[in-house]
């Protein structure tokens, strides 16, 4: 039987461990935590035993296994937990909609255009819509290529600024 | 887990696998800089999906590894259209436009899948791979619409590409008992009749006239489901036959995935145990 002071003393935990994955930086893009990425799809905790489940970007993310390490070594170090086990899982589908407002802003300062909410959407040529330029803020953009260096980004040129930029996909 | 299961899911892995490596293979050798990272990008998203799918399989990464790379060629389930060499940048279009267009057919199908895990990382899969269809369509109305240079080439490219589809809709070894199972839910013959008869008119539609594309292929690669395309002698084209590109499924390959097998294997044999 749990009683209310066991299931306080796992709340407690719970939030810690929410605290301490706050700190854990997506490794391609250290200004985010995994929390802001919104990938930590739930924690639960069972007398000091702890239980993460990973939402994965995306399927072909080389970083996938980093980012378990890390939790696990995180979540490890949280006073009142013993063991640590860190699943992924596919559902729900992580989506590019469940990155945090705050984790925007971090992508933008960072020099990454955040997602636009939904699935990408098509203009005249095939290509995507414009994306805003994570540097002036001009929408005076153009798509150069739907891939980019990493599986989860898309190439553009901001025609106000001259720069070259990337988006995060909307996946 | 099921026979029919592992079946299915490994003929999935294989294709994506195979396919991706041959994708790869346009590093450094694309005909300009986006294409070179797109290719990159794509194989990358192709292998990963591989590597999903053999998770669903494997007992761990090493069991994964051993799945991808550790087996002989004649047990690899992939369809032959993917282990053909890229040829030139329009068969790889071609294959590419092909494939994508094929693999969306198939995996609308697996989202109504018995098996949860399957149908959870399919539908996973799918947002991504809307990325590689944008990319497909924008090179292939890019090509068709472009000038007399890049139609010539696509023509013919196009003709042999086609010609192999039926190998993706192959039925696979415990087709019916996936089916019976409702892991399948459509059955391949049915799948690949309904693809064609899309590709047939999506053709027409960026001015590819599969006539015109089937022109330069040999007689017996001649096929339309429409039944309204002709021939290049200008006679009504056969039903569509399919019988080139098959094998594939049953582990009856061509040289082409010798050749590919013993390049992408190398590390994995060399090192056999490694853990990476």
């Amino acid at each position: 039987m749990v009683t209310p002071a066991i299931a306080s003393v796992a709340a407690q935990i719970e939030a810690a461990i929410w605290s301490a994955l706050e700190a854990v930086p997506d490794p391609e893009i250290p200004a985010v935590s995994v929390v802001e990425m919104g990938m930590i799809h739930r924690v639960e905790v069972d007398d000091g035993n702890a239980r993460v489940v990973v939402l994965p970007t995306f399927t072909g993310c080389p970083a996938i296994a980093i980012i378990q390490e890390e939790v696990r070594r995180a979540v490890g170090l949280v006073e009142g937990v013993r063991d640590v086990d860190v699943e992924t899982s596919f559902d729900p589908p992580w989506t590019s909609d469940r990155i945090t407002i705050g984790g925007r802003e971090k992508l933008r300062g960072w020099g990454l255009a955040p997602p636009s909410p939904g699935m990408v959407v098509i203009g005249d040529i095939g290509l995507p819509a414009t994306a805003t330029c994570p540097f002036c803020g001009s929408t005076d953009t153009r798509n150069d290529s739907l891939f980019g260096p990493t599986p989860c980004r898309a190439a553009y040129y901001c025609n106000a600024c001259r720069n070259p930029f990337e988006q995060f996909k909307q996946v | 887990m099921t026979d029919a299961f592992v079946a299915l899911v490994t003929a999935l892995a294989d294709d994506e696998l195979i396919l991706g490596h041959r994708h790869s293979e346009w590093t450094g050798y694309a005909p300009h800089i986006e294409e070179d990272v797109a290719f990159a990008s794509i194989a990358q998203d192709e292998i990963g999906h591989a590597s999903s799918y053999y998770a669903l399989l494997a007992d761990g990464p090493q069991e994964v590894d051993a799945l991808a790379l550790g087996r002989q060629p004649d047990a690899y389930r992939n369809a032959v259209l993917c282990e053909r060499p890229n040829a030139d940048w329009a068969f790889t279009l071609a294959r590419h436009w092909l494939y994508d267009h094929a693999d969306d057919f198939r995996s609308q199908t697996l989202e109504h899948t018995s098996e949860p895990k399957l149908r959870q990382l399919v539908t996973k899969i799918r947002r991504e791979e809307r990325y590689h269809l944008l990319h497909a369509d924008y090179w292939m109305k890019r090509v068709a619409q472009g000038p007399v240079d890049a139609r010539t080439r696509i023509i013919p490219a196009m003709a042999r590409a086609f010609a192999e589809v039926g190998g993706l809709f192959e039925p696979f070894d415990r087709e019916q008992e996936a089916l019976e199972e409702g892991l399948l839910t459509v059955d391949s013959p049915t799948l690949r009749d309904r693809f064609t008869e899309w590709a047939s008119s999506a053709l027409d539609e960026l001015g590819l006239p599969g006539d015109a594309a089937r022109a330069t292929a040999p007689s017996e690669f001649v096929a339309s489901s429409s039944g309204d395309l002709i021939a290049g002698d200008g006679a009504p084209a056969e039903p569509v036959a399919f019988t080139s590109g098959l094998g594939g499924r049953r582990g009856v390959h061509t040289g082409d995935l010798d050749e590919l097998w013993r390049a992408m294997t190398t590390q994995y044999r060399e090192n056999e145990g490694a853990t990476w």
